[in-house]
């Protein structure tokens, strides 16, 4: 680019700062960024082909998850049973379409509540600072303190197996480190000089902190929702392998990959647990792609 | 530094005393007690109410709720951790039989976690946008995203089916128990659950030196006319080491988490495997042993890192 091209460039760009123009054009440098990104078009693709066909996987299989035929156990894949089936004559594909049913809706909706909980308390904590802050500073800290999946174990065995309280066991233990990252982000934003103008104004505390500061921690909350989402799975596959996640009866990707355990199973009948696990390592892995993306995109230090 | 450690250690007190207190609140909250489990349906028939009650009182069942918090306090400071409530063996001897399993099987890990991972990451970001940096970050990539289990699997299937190198899982066959009679059953545990956590070791401490070699004083050093190999190894290196060296720390709790469900896969008698099979039976003494005995390693763990990056970081005071 010549001296004079890139010259009428910045006539351009500061014309339309000038004129308030510019601001359209920031909006879509996040979109812009976000299409650049490969990886992130390849993880979208990927969690939108899954999601569907899980969604409307009666459309895509003839077979019900739950129906056995004992005529028909540990077949290899074949053109009626394109993944084969189980121990006791279930269709595989059919079981793997209708556990990512639950398996997403476990982790999407664990992800989106432990975001609700954590970010509206790091939100105004984190604007409000002093007892109250203090006070949920120190709650997380000592759930945090736990390993996961012990607290998680314990918990089960509290309330009981079932989907529900699997969830709700996931946000109580997950919404601390998402209150973690909004409370860091509102320390930072509570420095800068528009939310002094708008304490004089006499602006209610908690408008401050849900209007006008949360839009603008929005980037790093996504990218986290998305981390989340991948962990519950993975979580939810770990607990059904120790016998302590969705009920059997249900099936999950966590469910089906149980009967690995099974060492005949895991040695002589492949299509039972591979397939299976391949599609959890595809699904995160898609989900993975799109939260970096996202990060790239949010992150303005970060060019290109 | 010894004024800090020992401030460190006392903030700890209050924390332990409330999270001791927690896990035996949810420990109480759990459905059922230890007599319906040491008791066999078909039993159960022919005990009466009445015995079943003396049974519970014998076992300090009827006292209530805080009593039994303060006496099983009491017992732990005495170093008595109570007994298993199905076999009736005293938990810390569970716990010394299956601890030093967990530990080979953690630091095994931890060593390879932490070597393989920064020298991947440091060779990565030494050699940004190479062939190299690039497999090594899809091969991150899916190591992030695999269930730890699986991956067990896959390498039961590769290494004990197929190629018939390593045993399937146990610890160590009876006679042959010296540490490398039994190092064929560590490995395949141990890269297993050292390779689940070396991915995230390795994008952190690529990402970290990336930053280091951006900053000033590498130009600096670099315009001092230093050796490449030096600029690189003793200027980035030691700095980009401090948030590594916390994100380890940190990983502590995966580790502990790790090792629950590895330990499964691989039938390894450890720690995990006995959580495992008390959270199953609501053996409730072990349950809690080992809860405490956790978050205690986390929170050490934490405090060591402190310690850690106090010495990596000069910028890091003390205070």
């Amino acid at each position: 680019m010549g001296t004079r091209a890139l010259q009428k460039k910045m006539d351009q760009i500061l014309y339309r700062e000038q004129h308030g123009l510019l601001k359209s054009s920031n909006k879509s440098r996040a979109l812009r960024k976000i299409l650049a990104n490969k990886l992130a078009i390849i993880g979208l693709v990927l969690f939108v082909a899954i999601t569907i066909l899980c969604v409307f996987a009666p459309l895509f299989t003839p077979y019900q998850p739950n129906s056995i035929d004992l005529r028909n156990r540990l077949a290899p894949p074949t053109f009626g049973h394109l993944l084969g089936t189980d121990q006791i004559g279930r269709d595989i594909w059919t079981r793997i379409l209708f556990g990512g049913r639950i398996s997403i809706f476990v982790g999407l909706g664990s992800a989106l509540g432990a975001a609700l909980i954590g970010v509206s308390l790091g939100t105004y904590a984190g604007y409000r600072g002093g007892l109250l802050d203090a006070t949920v500073m120190k709650i997380s800290e000592i759930m945090m303190s736990f390993p996961q999946i012990i607290l998680v174990s314990i918990l089960v065995t509290i309330v009981g197996q079932n989907l529900w309280n699997l969830m709700y066991i996931f946000i109580l233990t997950g919404w601390s480190s998402m209150y973690r990252m909004a409370r860091s982000q509102m320390l930072s934003i509570r420095e800068q000089e528009y939310i002094q103008a708008l304490r004089a104004f006499g602006i209610s505390k908690a408008i401050i902190a849900f209007k006008h500061m949360l839009p603008n921690a929005i980037g790093p909350i996504f990218v986290n929702i998305t981390l989340s989402t991948a962990m519950f799975i993975l979580q939810e596959a770990a607990l059904s392998f120790l016998g302590l996640g969705v009920p059997l009866d249900q099936p999950t990707w966590g469910n089906i990959l149980n009967v690995a355990q099974d060492l005949t199973i895991l040695r002589e009948s492949w299509w039972v647990w591979l397939p299976v696990g391949v599609a959890i390592t595809v699904f995160v892995l898609a989900i993975n792609f799109i939260g970096d993306g996202l990060r790239d995109a949010a992150d303005p230090t970060l060019i290109g | 530094m010894i004024n800090f450690i020992i401030r460190k250690i006392l903030a700890l007190i209050p924390m332990l005393v409330v999270i001791s207190f927690l896990i035996f609140l949810g420990v109480e909250l759990m459905p059922g007690d230890a007599v319906d489990f040491m008791i066999s349906p078909e039993a159960l028939s022919t005990v009466s109410p009445a015995e079943l009650e003396a049974l519970r009182d014998e076992l300090g069942l009827n006292d209530p709720f805080i009593v039994r918090y303060f006496i099983w306090l009491a017992n732990i400071l005495r170093g008595d951790f109570g007994y298993s409530l199905q076999s009736g063996v005293p938990v810390s001897q569970l716990m010394a039989n299956t601890l030093p399993a967990t530990l080979e099987l953690t630091v095994a890990a931890l060593l390879i976690s932490t070597l393989l991972g920064s020298l991947l990451g440091v060779v990565s970001a030494l050699r940004k946008g190479s062939i190299a940096d690039n497999v090594l970050t899809v091969a991150g990539m899916i190591g992030v995203a695999i269930p730890q289990f699986l991956f067990g699997l896959v390498m039961i299937v590769v290494f004990v089916f197929n190629l018939e190198w390593l045993p399937v899982g146990g610890r160590m066959t009876p006679g042959r128990e010296l540490f490398f009679q039994r190092l064929e059953y560590l490995v395949l545990p141990a890269v297993v659950l050292g390779l689940a956590l070396t991915a995230g070791v390795m994008r952190y401490s690529r990402a970290s030196m990336l930053d280091s070699l951006n900053k000033d004083y590498i130009k600096t050093a670099r315009s001092k006319g230093l050796k490449e190999w030096r600029i690189n190894l003793i200027h980035g290196l030691r700095v980009a080491m401090t948030p590594v060296a916390v994100l380890i720390g940190f990983r502590l709790p995966m580790l502990i988490g790790g090792a629950v469900v590895i330990e499964q896969v691989f039938q390894w008698q450890g720690v995990g495997q006995l959580f495992v099979m008390a959270v199953r039976s609501q053996n409730t003494p072990i349950i809690m042993m080992i809860a405490f005995f956790s978050v205690l390693m986390v929170l050490v763990s934490s405090i060591l890192v402190d310690i850690v990056t106090a010495i990596l970081d000069p910028r890091v005071k003390l205070s």
